[in-house]
């Protein structure tokens, strides 16, 4: 009882900000319980909570206090009678008090059995709601894992953004929302407990300190004008921005511990340089050796160079019918770097947009006659682009060998075969010979591996966008989902069709990849995927689009709908994208 | 304009005839047949001399202020100009209780834009206020609170009831009234209200009569509206039951036959939002249930077997609660009690608060096998509290505990 008491009159002190805490929340009754057992026990436990939360932390240790108030105001009255006499037990007002308060207890039982609906006393509530239904196991929304979570909101105020933000306080999650200015009319559309960072996302500065302490982030800010500067800022340089705070972030948390990010991508190589050409060798060969080809051979020629103005360029031309040519490095890593650390590649390349196969040599150094090899295909755009090569793509030459273990893996080449070329689109009556090349090599790194996605992205489809402006927004908004892609961050990118304002989950999804969408969606189901893709293995390292099943007019059905709603419990993300490509 | 309603009240008589062409003839049935069956008089009744008169009183004060808020034609408030109403607002009244809470929960997830009609408190409703709710406070029982509390909302879910230590017939009644009139002068698009199942059948129990007087008096207010009758929450069995059992504290129960399809407040939170987004569902009542009706017996011998001990069950006979009940009636001072306790008139029949589900399933479109039974329901309980004693006994180590 006096233990409980001075918890009480600490909390007054601590302010008058009444928020509650996630760490706190599925446990405020044990803390009560420890406070109960000894003094010092219920003191130790607050000063921790307070020194664990300067700065910006202040907020919520005043939640962990304010929490306490209900909760030894609920002590059932026969819980508080010590066990031991005491002076206080013979105190004529304390037995008085006790009596009315058994007597109030059997009172409130014999009265309740008469009650059909029925409503549990306020401070029972308090107290079993806590664990029932506020955050409790047993509450449908709550998520294993969302009280250690803290997750950055980017564009709180928006449409999706008001919505993602409460979704994500009922299910428990800790929320920071960064927002431009926090007027009053900001403060009211967001809960309470939310902590709010103001800055721009333009900034990177700003950005830095609403990074700090987040797990994730998902990102739904949008440029509220059609100012081609304004777009750029918030749609590409934002997410940029974002991205690079985030894995800064991640690497300083890394040096603490003497060790390097989990997210953080590895080099294998960059040509920046002259130098950097060094061990690159160029190779060629056939695939079969015939006659009649031999007969027509006109040749083929391939060459490494740095030109003058800094690029490391790839270039030849193959005539030799199943020809090809190949640039290949064995590979050193940094030392206690592996690659089965990794997922995959990215490389930064450039060039006339053919296709390449990249092959991978894995098998004991020592012995490279033990080598098998591995490849990969993969095409190229006219101009600059990020590929990314997961190591799961990666096929056995040899079918009966064994899939690739990127930990063996020792040598890297690239190589051009006119086979399978496309042309690329261009301005018509240009001609294209597909058997020459061009490739401009900036970098390969290797990509990180994990489980979830660190980084949501809520881009758009370009649907409902007036078409004088599609193209300009678009093109912003590509170059955002193009920063994330090779920032290493596991991410997600949500393309929703355009947007509707009306409640969720009342109507089937689609979720496709390849600009087919036609239909809009609402607000809320953006908001809900955005939840859901938080914890979900299978949204890691994917774009999507999503919009609402279309459904025909009564009477002109073209087909049957075979689909049901989302509905309670029932994880539709999964399924859904299990299907789609990755790392696109 | 409407909040300064009271200032503006003119006298009743001036615009009795005003209004009898249009809402008010049919609350005065439903105010009649309350009146009858009531034994009590009303205390605000005292000054007018009939039960009817006093509904029309409080129509013509709302109309009027309405009026005087701009709209010109008396009839037809909600055509009124100004800034269109978006349908995702709304308004939960009782959001504090146990479904009210869900409801608000429920709401905010798919993407409403929920207010909270909240009573001023010293310690106010925080947990709405963080899961993204907005707290707006009125009370139900002063009628000039309630006005501002509408304004651009669309929806009203109306899952209030009086606190148990407080006259039933201030916010049941009274406060149900003025909130309702109050919605019909502004225009409020739909009316969600939650009643009690088979509440036409005891006027005997004060509750079950006011519910069933609302339900009439709303049907006849002309709203747009649905009404959900309930049976009972799971989550009223928890504190009921399983706390006492797990506390080793004794349970008090009765060997009442009845039964009760109880039902977890998070699937009465999912139905109504896909009924009251349903057209067709307009003005019509519903029932929910839950899939099995239980006695108390049952739910008690329940929680025994999930908690792995013996409950120390106290059983009160039901005759023993209508004695009481009898009693309470003799004296003024505990009349709130007899009201509460009147429920063991109903508890004599052994009559079972169940409803076939099948019809509202179908109508709804919902999956008969997504609404929670009471086992699967407690058994969560009891292995989640279990699980955290038991890390709570390993972190303390500490032998008595309580939840």
């Amino acid at each position: 009882m006096t233990a409980t008491a001075t918890t009480v009159t600490q909390t007054p002190k601590l302010g008058n900000s009444y928020s509650y805490s996630h760490c706190m929340y599925n446990s405020p009754i044990w803390v009560l319980k420890l406070n109960k057992t000894s003094t010092s026990t219920g003191t130790s436990l607050v000063t921790k909570a307070s020194s664990g939360n300067t700065g910006k932390g202040n907020k919520r240790t005043k939640g962990k206090k304010t929490e306490i108030i209900p909760e030894s105001t609920s002590l059932p009255p026969q819980q508080q009678q010590p066990v031991s006499l005491s002076l206080d037990d013979v105190n004529p007002v304390g037995l008085g008090r006790k009596s009315r308060q058994i007597f109030d207890e059997v009172w409130r039982k014999f009265s309740g059995l008469g009650q059909i609906s029925r409503t549990t006393r306020a401070d029972d509530k308090e107290s079993l709601d806590a664990l029932l239904i506020r955050e409790g196991p047993m509450c449908e929304f709550a998520i294993p894992g969302a009280q250690s979570t803290t997750v950055l909101v980017v564009g709180a105020t928006s449409r999706i953004g008001r919505i993602l933000v409460r979704k994500l306080m009922l299910r428990g999650y800790s929320v920071k929302a960064l927002v431009r200015k926090a007027d009053q009319e900001v403060v009211d559309m967001l809960p309470r407990s939310v902590e709010i960072i103001i800055g721009d996302v333009g900034d990177p500065s700003t950005v830095k300190a609403a990074v700090e302490n987040c797990n994730k982030i998902i990102y739904c800010a949008t440029a509220r004008s059609a100012i081609t500067g304004d777009l750029y800022r918030v749609d590409y340089q934002g997410v940029y921005n974002l991205t690079k705070a985030f894995q800064d972030y991640n690497h300083k948390l890394a040096q603490l511990r003497a060790g390097k990010s989990s997210k953080s991508k590895l080099l294998l190589a960059k040509f920046k340089s002259e130098d950097s050409l060094n061990g690159w060798e160029v190779r060629q060969g056939t695939y079969f050796q015939d006659v009649v080809a031999f007969k027509y051979d006109a040749g083929m020629d391939a060459k490494f160079e740095f030109t003058e103005t800094g690029n490391a360029v790839f270039s030849g031309y193959v005539f030799t019918r199943g020809g090809y040519v190949e640039l290949s490095k064995k590979l050193s890593l940094p030392l206690g770097c592996t690659l089965d650390r990794y997922e995959g590649l990215v490389l930064s390349v450039g060039g006339n947009g053919r296709s390449y196969v990249l092959i991978l040599e894995a098998g004991p150094s020592a012995d490279t006659t033990q080598s098998k090899l591995y490849f990969a295909r993969f095409s190229t755009k006219v101009g600059f682009c990020r590929v990314r090569v997961p190591f799961s793509s990666f096929r056995p030459v040899k079918p009966d060998d064994p899939p690739l273990d990127p930990f063996l893996v020792h040598t890297m080449t690239i190589r051009f075969e006119p086979r399978r070329q496309r042309p690329v689109e261009g301005p018509s009556g240009m001609k294209q010979d597909l058997r020459s090349f061009k490739l401009i090599l900036e970098y390969i790194k290797a990509l990180p591996t994990g489980q979830e996605t660190d980084f949501v992205l809520v881009s758009c489809t370009g649907l409902g966008v007036e078409p004088s402006r599609r193209e300009q927004v678009l093109k912003a908004k590509r170059a955002g989902e193009d920063s994330l892609r090779r920032s290493g961050l596991g991410y997600t990118i949500i393309r929703p069709g355009p947007l509707q304002e009306e409640p969720g989950g009342q109507r089937a999804l689609i979720f496709d990849q390849g600009n087919r969408i036609t239909q809009g969606i609402s607000c809320a189901d953006v908001a809900d995927i955005c939840v859901k893709a938080l914890h979900d293995p299978t949204a890691r390292n994917k774009s999507f689009d999503v919009c609402y099943e279309y459904v025909a007019e009564q009477g002109r059905e073209l087909y049957e709908l075979v689909a049901h709603l989302p509905d309670k419990a029932n994880n539709y993300l999964t399924p859904a994208l299990s299907i789609l490509e990755k790392n696109t | 304009m409407a909040w300064r309603l009271p200032t503006q009240l003119p006298t009743p008589g001036k615009f009795h005839h005003h209004n009898d062409d249009h809402v008010t003839t049919s609350p005065n049935n439903a105010a009649l047949s309350w009146r009858l069956s009531l034994s009590p008089p009303l205390p605000l009744l005292s000054s007018s001399n009939s039960k009817g008169k006093f509904c029309t009183q409080q129509v013509v004060r709302f109309k009027c202020s309405a009026s005087a808020g701009g709209t010109t034609g008396t009839q037809s408030l909600n055509m009124g100009p100004g800034t269109p109403i978006r349908p995702t607002s709304i308004l939960v009244v009782g959001s504090t209780g146990t479904l009210g809470r869900q409801i608000v929960r429920r709401a905010l997830d798919e993407g409403y834009d929920v207010r909270c009609l909240v009573r001023p408190r010293p310690a106010p409703a925080d947990f709405l206020r963080d899961w993204g709710a907005t707290v707006v406070n009125a009370d139900l029982s002063k009628p000039e609170t309630i006005p501002a509390t509408l304004v651009g909302v669309h929806t009203v879910i109306d899952c209030a009831t009086g606190r148990p230590e407080e006259p039933i017939k201030t916010v049941d009644w009274e406060g149900k009234v003025a909130l309702i009139q109050c919605a019909k002068a502004m225009g409020i698009q739909k009316y969600v209200f939650y009643s009690i199942h088979n509440c036409d059948k005891h006027p005997e129990v004060p509750l079950m009569e006011i519910k069933y007087c609302t339900e009439k008096f709303l049907q006849d207010s002309g709203l747009n509206h649905i009404v959900i009758r309930l049976c009972g929450f799971m989550q009223g069995l928890i504190g009921q039951y399983a706390v006492p059992i797990l506390e080793e504290k004794s349970v008090w129960g009765t060997d009442a036959p009845t039964r009760i399809a109880y039902m977890d407040t998070q699937d009465i939170a999912r139905l109504t939002f896909i009924a009251l987004r349903n057209e067709k569902i307009n003005g019509k009542r519903l029932t929910f249930a839950g899939p099995r009706a239980w006695t108390t017996q049952e739910v008690i011998t329940l929680c025994e077997r999930l908690a792995g001990q013996d409950a120390n069950v106290t059983t009160v006979p039901v005759s023993v609660l209508r004695i009481t009940r009898q009693l309470t009636r003799l004296f003024q001072w505990t009349s709130d009690v007899a009201d509460r306790l009147a429920f063991s008139e109903v508890l004599t029949s052994d009559i079972v608060f169940s409803v076939p589900m099948a019809e509202t399933y179908n109508l709804l479109g919902v999956e008969p096998k997504d609404i929670a039974t009471l086992e699967k329901y407690l058994q969560d309980y009891f292995t989640n509290i279990l699980k955290k004693l038991k890390d709570l006994k390993a972190q303390s180590k500490q032998a008595d505990f309580y939840i």
